[in-house]
């Protein structure tokens, strides 16, 4: 009996003209949408790597120089594109590519394509994320609408239920009818991505595991909406009503939900402005060591340590050069304020995320998007782990420089250059995206909502269809 | 007959509670969109007068400690933080350069989350490195802000489709169609009538429930007549539009049900695709050249100035003699060497920055010839453009800005040629920063939209003509 109506239900949606034109529309839209990603991505990815070695032999050939002149001239740590952006751009857009390391300062990460692009930017790209999180919902509407409400609208339901046929057999029918040309679809769209990405050999993290996670995701999803719409044919009596019904629903849960998350948790717990945010770090500096200033309150205090700590009684005793060592103590220090402002940015974050994850029970969307784009590699944790990897990078360098100063002079010596082939010692910057399991496990109350979606609307259609 | 139509299609939409309906819907849609974009407004507005306040007081310590220095007293600042040297004044005391609120700024958010509201430009910094960007999170950019804009743009429609999907179908569904068809009134005409008190009954809602709400939030929406009514007139125009497309799909397809999923398609292609499809047409047309390239050239261009410091200075007092006859200590120290080189970074950069903006006004224009393809496009371009947050507005700032910050440097610049302390005296002559908001007219898409709609209901009205009309009775 399943595949008995499984069949009929198939045939007759393929039969209709609006969903096969729809489809093509669909499949079309999909097709663009690779299409253009796939040249972004290759354009974004040669353009990284082209400005990564440019960037490094900006860096080996500096030539003869003072190692803290070296620190503030600086170095740059560039983002790469992660295979995944090619299905999901996540967050992409909106954040920063480049950061600059410099002594003293934690930079944010700059130029985001966005601020680079017209108005037109903010409605939304043509890429295979929206297809997948927007239009394919509204393609399951459009096929399931009118399953049970035309049953009850021809009058074939009297007939059925004369057939003595078990309820829950014919509904897994119409399920499975409505299923199987979102799996074909998105299924393709997956396997082309795959083949796409496994054929590009250079941007090497790319694993079929993700991409099969990502899959499953979007299958959940889609299970969700078609037992919503099922649920609401089921419920109501006119084709017309079912249709205007459940696109209410998907205008709340992937239009209105999100936007109005974004307005509350902004709201609630608001990020500082940029100037605020520096006037801050501006304060905490004051009030601290300066590496620069030897005649502070806090310098002074520096001395009489080592002085005490190393049983000599004047700097120029010491076995190193104080005044870099105060310097690398000066970053040290100032390292730990901006530790303590971005880690209240990050509290902030973490609290606006606990708004999406409430607002997750009105909205399938939310956890979906935010798990695509975690396993994208493309939401804003990465980011966030891209930019602390950049920080220990920069305070890494800052020691690397310093030590140099501290061990090759004396205290009170000045004008001290490094040699020119000093620089090439410095290792490259290196960042490595988590694994797929250590994203999922940050991940888990994403998975728990989606699965209590999944099953609670399982429950629901089972036991309204119990009696119809 | 439109007398009775009117009469019965009010008590029909009081009856069914449509009208309760939509003016609680609409009440809250506003009222929600409203009270977000005001309290992004009143942020952003208070984080101005903070900063403001803040280089007051800074001024104030500044007026003091060089009180102290020009009586020759002993002052307990970092040396190269006293406010004598005008290099300190020129980067330790910056000015706002700040981005006044509009009246109308939060009917839409536009860009104002990407883009920050004031910066403080220094003397020693150069104008690529300035950050015009706002600290948000991205998934908040991602998701956008459910701001009056949105509700107009997005919801507005859909509101229409579900009021009028079925005006003609519900009739022939439930077997009425004919009895009207007995009356002496054309189909077409029929149709029309109700649409149009529909679309009268739907505005006069708009109008209430819109001036009600901003009230009830503390506007004064009869302050700024021409902008209020601008935006109601550009409200009703697109409605408008959308009203015809309903007119034609409920004339020309069958089914209620249909109706409803081709109005939908209308949308989504209107509100969705034709837009993205043509954002991303333009970025490939045009694509800005890649800012990780442009830091590379930038930086290898300041290696090279770095080297030559000297050189460039002389070459620099060279073309400045004015600098070089007033001094007569003629002593040059870093910031001598180092402004006279940023000047150069500045000049060889300019090209590559210009080919971002000229990048960017490409895109523009190309979306400025293929607006005209989706009226949401339209709308939210006016809507922006009304409450002064759109790209236009923010490049316009920026370069306002830039100028100001060659204004800044300039201002100082005969102080440290001609080394010469910066006193008490000189306080009041030091540039302000005043922003010029780019004059809007508000008026300017609504009659292209307004003819859009009135074509579509003439060509409705062609069309239907052309299919007989009892073809349409006899279907049902």
């Amino acid at each position: 009996m399943i595949s008995k109506t499984f069949f009929k239900e198939t045939k007759e949606l393929f039969r209709e003209g609006r969903v096969r034109i729809s489809l093509i529309i669909v499949l079309l839209l999909l097709g663009v949408s690779v299409w253009i990603s796939t040249r972004q991505f290759q354009n974004v990815n040669a353009q990284y790597a082209m400005a990564k070695t440019s960037e490094r032999d900006v860096w080996d050939n500096q030539g003869e120089k003072n190692p803290h002149s070296a620190a503030h001239y600086g170095t740059y740590a560039f983002k790469p594109k992660y295979p995944l952006s090619l299905v999901d751009q996540g967050v992409d857009k909106y954040a920063g590519t480049s950061i600059f390391l410099e002594a003293h300062k934690r930079n944010e990460a700059q130029f985001s394509a966005a601020a680079d692009q017209t108005g037109l930017a903010r409605f939304g790209d043509l890429t295979p994320d929206f297809i997948l999180l927007f239009i394919l919902p509204l393609l399951i509407i459009l096929l399931g609408y009118n399953s049970f409400t035309k049953e009850r609208e021809m009058g074939t339901l009297t007939l059925l239920k004369s057939q003595g046929v078990s309820n829950w057999k014919w509904l897994l029918g119409k399920w499975s009818a409505l299923f199987m040309p979102v799996l074909i679809i998105t299924l393709t769209l997956f396997l082309i991505a795959g083949i796409l990405l496994d054929n590009l050999q250079d941007f090497g993290v790319f694993n079929w595991n993700s991409l099969g996670v990502m899959f499953l995701v979007y299958m959940v999803y889609y299970a969700v909406f078609i037992n919503i719409i099922l649920l609401i044919s089921s419920l109501v009596k006119k084709s017309g009503i079912a249709l205007v019904a459940s696109l209410c629903i998907w205008i709340l849960a992937c239009l209105a939900a999100p936007k109005a998350a974004s307005n509350i948790a902004e709201n609630k717990y608001p990020y500082p402005t940029r100037q605020e945010f520096a006037a801050n770090v501006l304060q905490d500096k004051k009030e601290g060591l300066d590496g620069h200033d030897p005649w502070s309150k806090e310098a002074k205090q520096l001395e009489k340590q080592v002085l005490q700590e190393y049983g000599v009684d004047s700097l120029h005793q010491l076995p190193f050069n104080f005044n870099a060592y105060r310097m690398q103590k000066g970053e040290e220090h100032e390292a730990e304020i901006y530790f303590k402002h971005y880690n209240y940015l990050k509290e902030q974050y973490s609290n606006q995320s606990n708004i999406y994850r409430s607002l997750a029970s009105i909205s399938p969307y939310l956890p979906t998007r935010f798990l695509s784009m975690a396993i994208a590699h493309t939401d804003y944790d990465t980011h966030w782990d891209f930019a602390d990897a950049a920080e220990t990078y920069r305070i890494a360098t800052q020691e690397f420089l310093n030590g140099n100063t501290a061990k090759n002079t004396q205290y009170g010596e000045r004008g001290y250059k490094a040699s020119a082939d000093f620089w090439k010692q410095l290792p490259a910057f290196q960042y490595d995206p988590p694994e797929l399991g250590s994203v999922l496990n940050r991940n888990t109350s994403n998975m728990v909502v989606l699965a209590t979606w999944l099953f609670a609307t399982f429950g629901l259609l089972f036991f309204t269809t119990k009696t119809l | 007959m439109l007398s009775y139509n009117f009469k019965y299609e009010l008590t029909l939409l009081l009856r069914s509670r449509w009208i309760q309906l939509l003016s609680l819907i609409l009440v809250l849609l506003f009222g929600f969109s409203t009270y977000n974009g005001l309290k992004k407004v009143e942020t952003r507005q208070d984080s101005i007068i903070k900063a403001k306040d803040e280089v007051k007081e800074s001024d104030a310590m500044m007026l003091k400690l060089l009180d102290s220095v020009e009586r020759g007293m002993e002052v307990s600042a970092s040396s190269w933080t006293i406010p004598s040297s005008p290099m300190a004044v020129g980067n330790y005391h910056p000015r706002v350069a700040a981005m006044e609120q509009q009246p109308m700024s939060f009917i839409a958010t536009g860009q104002a989350d990407l883009f920050t509201h004031y910066v403080k430009p220094t003397v020693s910094g150069d104008d690529a490195s300035l950050n015009f960007t706002e600290m948000t999170s991205p998934v908040q950019l991602l998701f956008g802000s459910f701001d009056l804009a949105f509700v107009i743009i997005y919801l507005l429609p859909l509101l229409i489709v579900a009021f009028s999907y079925n005006v003609l179908s519900s009739e022939k569904e439930s077997g009425s169609l004919r009895l009207l068809a007995s009356q002496p009134i054309g189909l077409q005409h029929w149709v029309l009538q109700k649409l149009v008190l529909r679309f009268f009954w739907l505005s006069l809602l708009v109008l209430v429930s819109l001036t009600l709400v901003f009230l009830v939030l503390g506007l004064d929406p009869f302050g700024e007549p021409t902008t209020f009514f601008g935006l109601v007139g550009l409200i009703l125009v697109y409605m408008l539009f959308w009203f015809a497309l309903s007119f034609l799909v409920n004339i020309w397809v069958g089914s209620s049900a249909k109706n409803a999923v081709a109005l939908l398609g209308l949308w989504v292609l209107f509100v969705l695709l034709v837009p993205s499809i043509l954002n991303q047409l333009g970025n490939s047309l045009y694509p800005m050249p890649s800012r990780n390239l442009m830091i590379n050239e930038m930086r290898t261009m300041k290696a090279e100035v770095t080297e030559k410091q000297n050189e460039i200075l002389d070459n620099f007092l060279r073309d400045h003699p004015e600098y070089a006859l007033n001094d007569t200590t003629q002593s040059r120290g870093f910031y001598h060497r180092y402004m006279a080189s940023q000047n150069l970074v500045k000049e060889k950069m300019a090209p590559i920055l210009d080919s971002y903006e000229g990048q960017l006004q490409n895109q523009q224009n190309w979306i400025g010839k293929f607006k005209w393809l989706s009226p949401a496009i339209l709308v939210q371009e006016s809507l922006n453009r009304m409450a002064g947050t759109s790209k236009e507005n923010y490049e316009n700032y920026r370069k306002q800005v830039v100028a100001f910050a060659g204004e800044w440097r300039q201002h100082f610049m005969p102080f440290l040629y001609n080394n010469k302390d910066f006193s008490q005296l000189d306080y009041p002559n030091i540039p302000e920063f005043n922003y010029e908001p780019k004059a809007q007219n508000s008026w300017v898409s609504i009659p292209p939209l307004l003819l859009i709609a009135l074509g579509l209901f003439g060509l409705g009205f062609l069309g239907s003509t052309m299919r007989r009309t009892h073809s349409i009775i006899m279907d049902s």
